[in-house]
């Protein structure tokens, strides 16, 4: 059974030899890349955003718009789903061989219902990133308080002490 | 687990429960007449017909309480005020704060230090007067 060594390390290694005399005469490091990039024959993209659902191929069911009203409309398309799903039942019972487009609905709606609940983990990036920062700003006045108290203790203690050995 | 995780595996839940659901009932229904000409087809009075009466009520029951508890926790999404420019900009304030009271408690440390040094440097020289003094013994 052959067995493949290990590839060789790549060679620029050779251009790093006067690095510590002179850390001019080698190369500067490759910029960080832009846009996509190939790895191990996968594309891969340094945009992470969530496509939106006309470029996955399915239909948008909550309005469009920079502001959408995400408990209301998740509400709306919880009361679809349950439409959907008696429609179905419906279906069954009258002409089963036409499920198909029902459960086809169906899954939209679920797709929808993802979609949305997707596009609000930025929202809750943001927020909790509020979060963390309101607590470090209480931390800090904390802190100040602290070593304010502090100083004045030991201010105080010093003037007693003086106040001590000069009475002797 | 945080609130939209939640509501995540709600709307997963409800996706179990729809198609158990559906998938019992077309699989254990019993037979139906289809027309008045042809015969009564044979009843299976054994197993099915007392639980299979419970399992919609049942199974739509759970369907229902799982899209109730849906509303719910949407109810319970802390959504305020409006908008990604609204939170960047809250985000720019608490940032500017932040350096603000950065810059106080960097002060406020550097005096504690100075105050620091200067008490270690008096503890010395009474420490060293007290010294002094007990030498001639």
């Amino acid at each position: 059974m052959a067995t493949a060594t290990y590839p060789p390390p790549p060679p620029y290694y050779r251009l790093y030899k006067d690095y510590s005399q002179d850390p001019k005469s080698a190369p500067e490091p490759p910029p960080p890349i832009e846009g996509t990039y190939v790895c191990f024959g996968a594309t891969y993209t340094t945009d992470d955003t969530l496509p939106c659902l006309e470029e996955q191929g399915v239909r948008q069911l909550y309005p469009k718009g920079p502001d959408v009203d995400y408990k209301k409309e998740l509400r709306s398309l919880n009361g679809d789903l349950q439409l959907h799903i008696l429609e179905l039942a419906d279906v069954l019972i009258e002409r089963p061989s036409q499920y198909a487009r029902r459960v086809e609905e169906i899954s939209l709606v679920f797709k929808n219902l993802h979609h949305l609940l997707n596009s609000l983990r930025p929202h809750q990036a943001r927020a909790t990133l509020i979060h963390i920062l309101e607590l470090q700003i209480q931390r800090r006045k904390q802190a100040v308080e602290d070593i304010k108290r502090r100083r004045e203790e030991a201010r105080r203690l010093l003037d007693e002490a003086l106040k001590t050995t000069d009475g002797n | 687990m945080d609130i939209i995780s939640q509501l995540q595996e709600q709307v997963n839940l409800i996706a179990h429960l729809a198609f158990n659901t559906i998938g019992t009932l077309q699989r254990d229904a019993p037979p139906n007449r289809l027309s008045p000409n042809y015969p009564e087809p044979p009843a299976h009075p054994t197993e099915d017909a007392a639980n299979f009466a419970e399992q919609p009520k049942i199974m739509s029951a759970a369907l229902v309480k799982a899209a109730k508890q849906f509303d719910a926790l949407v109810a319970a999404l802390p959504i305020s005020e409006g908008g990604e420019e609204a939170q960047l900009k809250r985000i720019t304030e608490l940032q500017a704060e932040n350096d603000m009271i950065g810059q106080e408690l960097q002060k406020q440390l550097e005096a504690a230090e100075r105050e620091l040094n200067q008490v270690q440097e008096l503890y010395r020289q009474a420490s060293d007067n007290c010294l002094n003094l007990k030498k001639p013994e």
